[in-house]
């Protein structure tokens, strides 16, 4: 069976009683769900967020999220992105921004200079960074970085941070006084819910007046598994810690085969190697990790941390390969 | 069934084995008594074992060149024209220019950087290729990745067909360690489509290269300045650019274009010293070599560092697809001279399409 490791996905299923919610939403799907749900977890991601519940608006999907701000906001705003970046949401704003520059980011640090960021901040511009970055894994900003740009009330910034859980960096204790922050966020990563699509935004006062006052209807699964979900955390961090263990451990394994190892701040490993057909060697094995080189540069990878015994076959398949291919060399 | 033309290079690659960098020129002797064994026959054989379609006609060139290869499976083929015992580049080029006469509707060629130039030579742009690196150098990101990539390119059906370059390596540059890449001419290789990746990471929204050319073009043309001279460097990208101005410019060449007229042609440095000394206003629109990035590279002798202090920094435009710019680490510049190049490093933005721009590192 092919050991799925290129969607950044948590190799985790959700809890039982997570399940067992999502169950119960199964069973009235001829109904629209009902408010008092709606508004019961946006009180949840409200106190998980240390924010008022005002301030999220609930989407199937932190990208959806994302293009809406882009529709908004891009008629009369320069945007912003660092390349690359997230390639769904990079796509969508190639097609849809009336203007667009992207900072390119290159190895080994692959550090956005800031002062490149501030000197293009000199009309109504929207930022859109995702923090930290996909597929290098690195923070483009910092919260003191942050500051700076929110200073200037022509910016709005929005920050995708979909990968939080694994990271802990957030400005979302920064919505309160900047009105031109937005966070997105998802459940799909640390949370398990992936098949269920859970995206949220935590927006400041910019952004409140241009999304619909009424509640998003989602699907009643994943409403009452986010819910449950967030009733009891505790499964998430267990879950994010043992995959933050693993993450070192294929890391350190990893660089013993030579293959260089970019590390970062989230559920996956970026990865550069010569090796002839990786991405393609991996497959026939199996295995499926991301490869970059068909939307970025050649001889890339991101690997996504599964369980365990998944990156045991990931890690002896990958020196297998390598081994190969020092042979084939010699 | 699908016409295919397919050609060997057979001695491409024979250096390497023995630490000689290409077979240009004498070197293949060389090669040869050092006891350098052929490459490209394992890389055609490879690539032909991972070919599972079975509409496919094959027009081979004979013996070591393809049919020596081919008989070994089970396609449709005939073999095109004739060769001696020792195969040379006017033997390659021969033989395509029959294989287009066959009406063929994709080339396959095994070769090197050498092989690509003949290529390029026989064909130009006329029909797509799929180029099966098997030489020392392999510089031209006119070729396939490897020989799996070749034939996953082979079996499959491809949307679009975008020009990739064809560089000239100076082979007794690169023997003594130095790279002078310079643009020698452009293939059409079919882009291959992503098979691996799941869909939600798939980008299905691509423009194609030809759209993305037209919309910089486009972009340029708004915002030509009047009486100002327009020195359009090599490529594809600044060919569209002058279709847009209204001239015809030549692929290679480095032309210049003033208020929509063409006013030099293929200049050199002493033509474009003449024109430069003419004109108050002056920009330079170049496009960075695929895969190695080069905007000023040494072996683009014209742009001198002469000529680059009399335009300046802050006249140069840049011009690339995303797509290009997206695989480049950096941009690069080589003029020969510490000074011209300390001017240009730093970061500068490329414009990528319509209203659209990346900022990058230039090394």
């Amino acid at each position: 069976m092919m050991i799925k490791l290129h969607m950044n996905e948590n190799p985790y299923s959700p809890a039982r009683s997570i399940q067992k919610a999502a169950i119960k939403g199964l069973e009235n799907v001829n109904r629209y769900s009902e408010s008092k749900f709606l508004i019961e977890l946006k009180k949840l991601l409200g106190n998980y967020n240390d924010t008022s519940s005002e301030r999220i608006v609930l989407s199937h999907g932190s990208d959806l999220l994302i293009r809406e701000i882009i529709n908004i906001f891009s008629k009369d705003r320069k945007i912003i992105m660092v390349n690359p970046s997230f390639f769904p949401v990079t796509q969508y704003a190639l097609k849809q921004a009336s203007r667009l520059t992207r900072i390119q980011i290159s190895p080994p640090d692959f550090k956005l200079d800031s002062n490149l960021l501030l000197k293009e901040l000199n009309e109504p511009t929207l930022i859109i960074i995702d923090n930290p970055n996909n597929p290098t894994g690195k923070f483009m900003i910092d919260k003191g970085f942050a500051e700076k740009i929110l200073q200037k009330k022509d910016v709005l910034l929005l920050a995708d941070e979909a990968y939080y859980e694994f990271s802990g960096q957030t400005f979302a204790s920064m919505i309160e006084k900047y009105p031109n922050l937005a966070i997105t966020r998802t459940m799909d990563k640390a949370f398990s819910l992936a098949g269920l699509r859970l995206g949220y935004l935590i927006m400041g006062d910019c952004f409140k007046d241009h999304f619909p006052d009424f509640l998003t209807y989602l699907s009643n699964p994943t409403l009452f598994a986010a819910i449950e979900a967030l009733k009891k955390p505790e499964y998430m961090t267990s879950n994010v810690d043992k995959i933050l263990s693993e993450k070192k451990r294929v890391e350190k394994e990893l660089l013993k085969t030579g293959i260089q190892v970019f590390p970062g701040n989230a559920n996956f490993l970026l990865i550069k190697t010569k090796i002839l057909d990786f991405g393609k060697r991996l497959n026939d094995e199996e295995v499926n990790i991301f490869n970059l080189s068909d939307e970025w540069m050649e001889g890339y990878y991101r690997i996504s941390i599964g369980l365990r015994k998944e990156n045991d076959v990931l890690l002896s398949t990958i020196k297998k390969i390598c081994n190969d291919d020092k042979n084939r060399n010699l | 069934m699908k016409k295919i033309g397919l050609i060997v290079n057979p001695i491409a690659g024979m250096g390497g084995s023995v630490g000689l960098k290409g077979t240009d020129g004498g070197i293949y002797k060389e090669a040869i008594e050092l006891g350098a064994k052929p490459t490209a026959p394992k890389r055609i054989e490879d690539t032909l074992a991972l070919v599972n379609r079975k509409d496919l006609y094959f027009f081979v060139a004979p013996g070591k060149m393809g049919e020596d290869y081919i008989k070994k499976f089970d396609f449709k083929y005939e073999v095109v024209s004739e060769i001696g015992t020792q195969t040379k580049a006017d033997d390659t080029k021969r033989i395509i220019r029959e294989m287009v006469e066959k009406n063929i509707e994709l080339l396959i060629f095994v070769g090197g950087d050498g092989t690509a130039r003949d290529v390029y030579d026989a064909l130009g742009l006329k029909i797509p290729v799929v180029g099966i690196p098997s030489g020392v150098k392999m510089f031209s990101p006119a070729f396939a990745l490897s020989t799996y990539a070749a034939a996953e390119i082979i079996n499959n059906e491809y949307a679009e067909v975008i020009e990739k370059e064809v560089l000239d390596i100076d082979e007794e540059a690169f023997r003594e360690g130095k790279l002078g890449a310079k643009l020698y001419g452009y293939l059409k290789v079919p882009k291959k489509l992503n098979l691996l990746q799941g869909k939600k990471e798939a980008s299905n929204v691509n423009k194609s290269e030809t759209i993305i050319k037209e919309d910089i073009a486009q972009y340029i043309f708004e915002n030509i300045e009047k009486d100002t001279l327009y020195i359009l460097g090599p490529g594809t990208t600044l060919a569209t650019i002058a279709c847009k101005m209204g001239v015809e410019k030549t692929l290679l060449g480095i032309d210049a274009v003033v208020n929509g007229q063409l006013v030099g042609t293929d200049l050199n440095e002493e033509g474009l010293l003449g024109l430069i000394k003419k004109y108050l206003k002056i920009k330079i629109i170049v496009t960075p070599i695929g895969g190695n990035g080069f905007i000023f590279g040494r072996a683009s002798k014209q742009f001198t560092p002469e000529v680059l202090k009399l335009i300046g920094k802050e006249n140069v435009i840049i011009v690339a697809t995303e797509d290009k710019v997206s695989r480049l680490e950096c941009l690069r510049v080589d003029t020969g001279e510490a000074e011209s190049d300390n001017n240009l490093i730093g970061h500068a933005k490329v414009i990528t399409g319509y209203k659209t721009e990346t900022i990058i590192e230039v090394k």
